[in-house]
């Protein structure tokens, strides 16, 4: 029987502490900790909807060792709310407005690649975008509503190309 | 029953310290083929020894006529350098089709060709830049030439003690890769192939071609090389030249495709890549 582990990270701004199994992974730690904003699809690295921002970055929680976020910041959907993050805000306003949601299943994790391609500077072009959320697989929409809703985020921060 | 420890390392030191000491060690780096393994039940009973914290492992260096990159170095890193895009197109191009923008933040270049997947796509575009391993272990340190560090599928000559910590190649200007997947992302190679040629006018001086996906390991294609080696490269030069790939392949059928598709594919991939490496058509598949 493997000995738990403490893992100490800052979750959604807040400092938490979990105490996990060793080879646990990211998501199976957060979700055991009620942090239920973070979906299991595939289990499997291929979905994308477990998908949080590590450090800024995308990473698809269910092939990520939890252990190894020790000490970094780590942001869920839940961490985009009103009020806190404003891109966050907006990217889920769009995805509502733009009709983007159908069974909402790859949703949280859309929102997470769509929030790192906005602050990484992403502009409003299709192709870009398709490429951002590529990580991210939708049975629903046809992915043409996700884009236009992150494509009109871009657009409303004045990042079009002209 | 799931039993696993963990082992945290800051530096090369320690975690060279820590596989001389452990009788259980499993290094853990991006964790992409890791995490699946230990979901997979295929591991158990192990020490997870962590890399990603060690610094001194990750990162890009220009040395003048060759590239060194840590073994932790992220397919991210490598599509956002313009040092690889420039000076070593070919592992640019199969870092930037490499799964997805998610998986290539944790996904690393020592973790891709410590897996030895036959499908490995940095493997077969390091293949044909010269690459050398540099192994170490605690008070040891060897180069081994990355022909020679595959053994099998999975299977390389990476001893329980050792990591890999650097990849060195040469720089070309005249490479390319080319990858055939299922779909335009996160797709695992049904074949992908490399090319890094150096011209004489129209003769070819110097040759490298490698593939992945359709044999045990990534590998060089020896048979189609030397048949190109000081002729004019001419379309019927090169349509010949291809046949020789019967022995240089033994592709199977698996799920993403049959031994015989792998088989039909390759000449043109091949093809293809050797016209995009000297930029005379673009070789790229549409
Ligand atoms: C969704 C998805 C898509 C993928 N797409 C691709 C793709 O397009 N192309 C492709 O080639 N692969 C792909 N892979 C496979 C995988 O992502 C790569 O092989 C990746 O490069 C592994 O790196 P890692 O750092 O995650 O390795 P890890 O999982 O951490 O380690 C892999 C293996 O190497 C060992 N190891 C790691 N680092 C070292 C080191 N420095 N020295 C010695 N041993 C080491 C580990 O012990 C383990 O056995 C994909 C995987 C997933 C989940
Ligand atoms: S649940 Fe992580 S990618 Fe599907
Ligand atoms: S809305 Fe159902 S999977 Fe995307």
């Amino acid at each position: 029987m493997s000995k738990d582990i403490q893992v100490s990270f800052t979750l959604n701004g807040k400092p938490v502490t979990y105490t996990v199994a060793p080879h646990t992974s990211l998501l199976r730690m957060l979700r055991n900790n009620y942090n239920y904003d973070v979906k299991c699809g595939c289990e499997e690295g291929d979905c994308g909807t477990c998908t949080v921002l590590v450090n800024g970055e995308s990473m698809k929680s269910c092939i990520t060792l939890a252990a190894q976020v020790e000490g970094a910041n780590i942001v869920t959907t839940k961490g985009l709310t009103y009020g806190t993050d404003e891109i966050g805000h907006m990217i889920q306003r769009a995805f509502v407005e733009c009709g983007s949601i159908q069974c909402g299943f790859c949703t949280p994790g859309m929102v997470m690649a769509a929030k790192e391609y906005i602050d990484d500077g992403g502009i409003a072009d299709r192709k870009a975008i398709r490429k951002a959320i590529s990580g991210n697989l939708c049975r629903c929409t046809g992915y043409v509503k996700i884009v236009d809703a992150i494509y009109r985020v871009a657009k409303d921060l004045g990042r079009e190309v002209r | 029953m799931k039993n696993f420890a963990y082992r945290e390392a800051d530096s090369k030191d320690a975690i060279l310290a820590a596989l001389a000491e452990l009788k259980d060690a499993y290094v853990i780096a991006g964790g992409t083929n890791v995490m699946l393994n230990i979901l997979d039940k295929k591991v158990n009973d192990r020490t997870l020894v962590n890399l990603r914290n060690a610094k001194e492992l990750r990162g890009i260096k220009d040395n003048g006529e060759t590239i060194t990159i840590g073994a932790t170095t992220t397919i991210s890193d490598l599509e956002h350098s313009e040092l690889i895009a420039g000076e070593a197109k070919a592992l640019w191009q199969a870092a930037v089709s490499f799964a997805d923008p998610t998986t290539r933040h944790s996904a690393t270049v020592g973790g891709n060709i410590s897996n030895a997947s036959p499908a490995a796509d940095t493997a077969t575009a390091l293949m044909v830049l010269d690459a050398v391993v540099t192994i170490e272990k605690k008070g040891a340190k060897r180069e081994v030439a990355l022909t020679d560090f595959f053994k099998g599928v999975g299977k390389t000559v990476l001893a329980a003690d050792e990591i890999v910590t650097a990849i060195t190649f040469k720089k070309s200007h005249n490479c390319a890769f080319i990858k055939l997947g299922l779909r335009n992302a996160m797709a695992i190679s049904v074949a992908n192939v490399a090319v890094n040629l150096v011209k004489q006018g129209d003769v070819v001086k110097d040759i490298k071609i490698a593939m992945g996906s359709v044999a045990p390991t990534v590998r060089r294609c020896a048979e189609v090389e030397k048949a190109l080696l000081g002729k004019k490269l001419e379309d019927a030069v090169i349509a010949e030249a291809v046949k020789g790939l019967d022995k240089d392949i033994s592709p199977i059928d698996d799920i993403r495709a049959t031994g015989k598709y792998r088989k039909q594919v390759a000449p043109v991939l091949v093809t293809r890549a050797i016209y995009a490496a000297c930029g005379c058509k673009d070789g790229g598949a549409k």
